[in-house]
């Protein structure tokens, strides 16, 4: 009977004895959850439109934060650091598609995959010889991100939004935005659609498979750099930040792996529902450190009930 | 520039290998330049390697014989420790483990192959009993010496003090982290004040908002940081969003590295982390090591990183090795020493402050010495305080309270050896 009750009563008691405390758990949830959809984009619009499962993403987080530290170090100026990285991405994704992936088309996935596994490798190598494994700081202040917090007092208690961490979420907002308009408007975007839909009737219109890869592996790129910024502006920009790159596989179980809906809405989930999960069932009854495997048993438990994940296509073929 | 800095030196270091004599001291390093903790690493192993290629330079290397110091890299991953160790066990006077997880595997195949572990302040704390863990030195303090001189730093001296109080064991969720907890929890039923472990996953060390909000929520007296790699930067930013008190925070010696605490500057005033060396820019081994190493262009370090503590650390760590080589030397009579030799060698350390200046290790180290069954040698350490741009000494030489440890490492031994039997004993092992 106790245990019901710790199960079932006390973290909802907790919730409306101090509610100020559940908003900042629900906004520090958002803000993990809007990270979590912006690594889970990059893969989504890789695999949308080649089928590959970019095994790459995490490291091309690190590798964009790090080049933009880098150059920045180097005496660029913010900004023209931050155009210079996206030139870096751009010329990394000219790469990446002639030397990997255009010798290897036509070849099963599981190949493709495994070549994004050599393309991990080889960035983790070229970035550690290049930058360093050294923590750098992030040049938030450099780029105009702005600094100090919004204090709150609902219901007379305290609730703190870091300048910074709104910024991420307008961002993010703000690129998924100009993304979807991008995808849906223009010609380029409704190519990299069509090409997702069916590869074979893209091409017989004329639609190039070779500018699509490259142009949706840099936007994979640009996805990066900003997912960088935003990890990188909390906690520093290390070779850890690939490790995050681990959260964006739960969200695309349960978004599903073709849909950019299934990605946000499979980010925010996450992100909120772990963190509630976390400080009002998992700290007091389990120990804490729950998180680690939290969204993987969600994902499970959504994929029990759609396997394709909860926009994902629902593939049916002939036997 | 320094790509091709870096290029050349791998290519140096390849046409070495190739080129060594067959008469070396073969001192592998499983180290951790590369992952989520290469930014503890790479200072860290910066620091080793520079002290044996200046014995290389100056001396020719010890007792007229070559260091080879070899390193493998682990990615601080267990598995891959292990195959270094296998990889290099033929040919090693010693194994460098670098990590707690890596060593508890290590641990009984050193026993069958007979190789010493080094793990200077780091790996299992009941390791310090030569009796059982013959073949293990954790010179030259253990995480539980760390855990009682930061419980007394905080408690004002008396441990007493602390009744009522809650105090939160940040850790990251590996052995490590885990590694000070039976102490602490002996030590909280015996004084009275709460235990708080909170667990940080490996996934979660650049995202801790889970962690701080339980902080705000439990509102601990005080933070006991057992962090690595990127968990300690992680874990500074979130305090200073969270607004932890800063002086209430304090670290274990490897959440004490410089770059973490630049994250957050003047924020980060008043952190304290405890340390059992400090940093001494002006320790004549440092010269040396500028002029034979970083001055000959083969120090991987940058310039700042030199004048850090966590480089110097481990200029200290092969400074403990060599000197186990030089007593092994003297006590087997030859140059050339088995790893038998070196346990020896390792057991007979005496590092008085006459032999800390003459080895120019003036102002790095405390002076402890090891015997057959003390095998940490329990030097003490100082507490590093983060004045806003650097850590600066904040305490004089602290020394960990031994009543209540004591017991706890026999015990603890005791048990490692019954479930681990059979489990040789060294019963004839009596200082």
């Amino acid at each position: 009977m106790e245990g019901l009750k710790a199960v079932l009563v006390d973290p909802f008691a907790d919730m409306v004895a101090a509610p100020d405390f559940l908003l900042q758990v629900l906004w520090e949830g958002l803000v993990s959850g809007v990270l979590y959809a912006l690594i889970a984009l990059g893969f989504v619009l890789i695999f949308r439109s080649s089928r590959i499962f970019n095994f790459a993403q995490g490291i091309m987080v690190v590798f964009a934060a790090l080049t933009l530290v880098g150059l920045h170090s180097a005496g660029l100026p913010a900004w023209i650091a931050f155009a210079g990285t996206l030139l870096v991405m751009f010329l990394l994704a000219v790469v990446i598609e002639r030397v990997v992936l255009r010798p290897l088309v036509g070849q099963p996935d599981i190949i493709l995959f495994m070549a994004t596994i050599g393309v991990t490798l080889f960035l983790v190598g070229g970035g550690e010889l290049i930058f360093g494994g050294e923590n750098k700081v992030m040049i938030s202040d450099a780029l105009g991100m702005p600094s100090g917090a919004f204090e709150f007092a609902p219901w007379g208690g305290f609730l703190l939004l870091e300048a910074r961490d709104v910024t991420v979420v307008v961002g993010a907002v703000a690129m998924v935005v100009a993304l979807l308009a991008f995808l849906g408007f223009s010609k380029m975007g409704r190519a990299i659609r069509a090409l997702g839909d069916d590869h074979t009737a893209a091409l017989s219109v004329g639609i190039s498979l070779s500018t699509i890869w490259v142009l949706v592996w840099f936007l994979a790129g640009i996805i990066a750099l900003m997912t960088g910024i935003a990890w990188g502006s909390r906690a520093g920009v290390s070779f850890a930040l690939q490790v995050i790159a681990l959260k964006a596989l739960p969200v695309l179980m349960l978004g599903g792996l073709e849909s950019i809906t299934g990605a946000i809405v499979g980010g925010l989930m996450i992100g909120i529902l772990e963190k509630v999960f976390e400080i009002y069932w998992g700290q007091p009854l389990l120990g804490g450190s729950t998180e680690a495997w939290f969204a993987y048993v969600l994902a499970l438990l959504v994929l029990l009930f759609r396997p394709q994940g909860l926009f994902g296509e629902k593939i049916i073929e002939r036997v | 520039m320094k790509t091709m800095k870096r290029l050349a030196l791998i290519g140096a270091a390849a046409a070495m290998g190739s080129a060594v004599a067959a008469q070396e001291l073969y001192t592998p390093n499983l180290s951790y330049r590369t992952g989520p903790f290469a930014a503890t690493g790479i200072p860290l192993m910066n620091g080793q390697r520079d002290y044996m290629l200046m014995l290389n330079a100056r001396d020719g290397g010890i007792g007229g014989v070559p260091v080879d110091f070899e390193e493998c890299e682990t990615g601080y991953s267990t598995e891959k420790g292990v195959e270094c160790y296998e990889r290099t066990k033929d040919k090693a006077l010693v194994t460098q483990p670098w990590s707690t997880g890596i060593t508890l595997q290590v641990l009984p195949k050193t026993n069958v192959d007979q190789i010493p572990i080094l793990a200077p302040g780091y790996g299992f704390s009941p390791m310090t009993d030569g009796r059982v863990f013959q073949w293990a030195f954790n010179t030259p303090a253990t995480y539980w010496d760390a855990m009682s001189m930061i419980l007394q730093e905080i408690s004002g001296g008396d441990l007493a003090s602390l009744e009522g109080k809650k105090i939160a064991h940040l850790h990251l969720d590996h052995p490590y982290g885990k590694e000070p907890l039976p102490l602490l929890e002996a030590l909280g039923a015996q004084y009275g004040f709460e235990v708080l472990p909170i667990p940080v996953g490996i996934s979660e060390m650049q995202n801790q908002s889970a962690q701080w909000l339980q902080i705000r929520r439990e509102r601990p007296d005080f933070v006991i940081m057992w962090g690595w790699g990127a968990m300690n930067a992680g874990a500074i930013t979130e305090a200073v969003k969270t607004r932890y008190p800063m002086d209430q925070f304090v670290g274990v010696w490897w959440s004490g590295h410089s770059d973490d605490l630049q994250l957050v500057g003047e924020d980060g005033k008043g952190y304290r982390s405890i340390s059992w060396s400090l940093p001494n820019d002006d320790a004549p081994v440092m010269a040396d090591i500028r002029e034979h190493v970083v001055g000959a262009g083969n120090s991987l370090a940058t310039e700042e990183e030199i004048g850090e503590v966590f480089y110097q650390r481990g200029v200290v760590i092969s400074a403990i090795l060599a000197e186990g080589i030089r007593v092994a030397q003297e006590r087997a009579g030859k140059a050339e020493i088995s790893p038998a030799d070196l346990r020896e060698g390792l057991e007979n350390l005496n590092f008085t402050q006459a032999r800390i200046d003459e080895l120019g290790l003036t102002g790095l180290m405390a002076p402890f010495s090891t015997s057959c069954s003390d095998h940490a040698g329990h030097s003490g350490a100082w507490m590093l305080q983060w004045d806003g741009a650097k850590f600066v000494q904040a305490s004089d030489l602290l020394q960990a309270d031994q009543t209540p440890i004591e017991p706890l490492v026999e015990e603890k031994a005791r048990e490692y050896a019954e479930a681990n039997a059979p489990w040789p004993v060294n019963e004839a092992c009596d200082g």
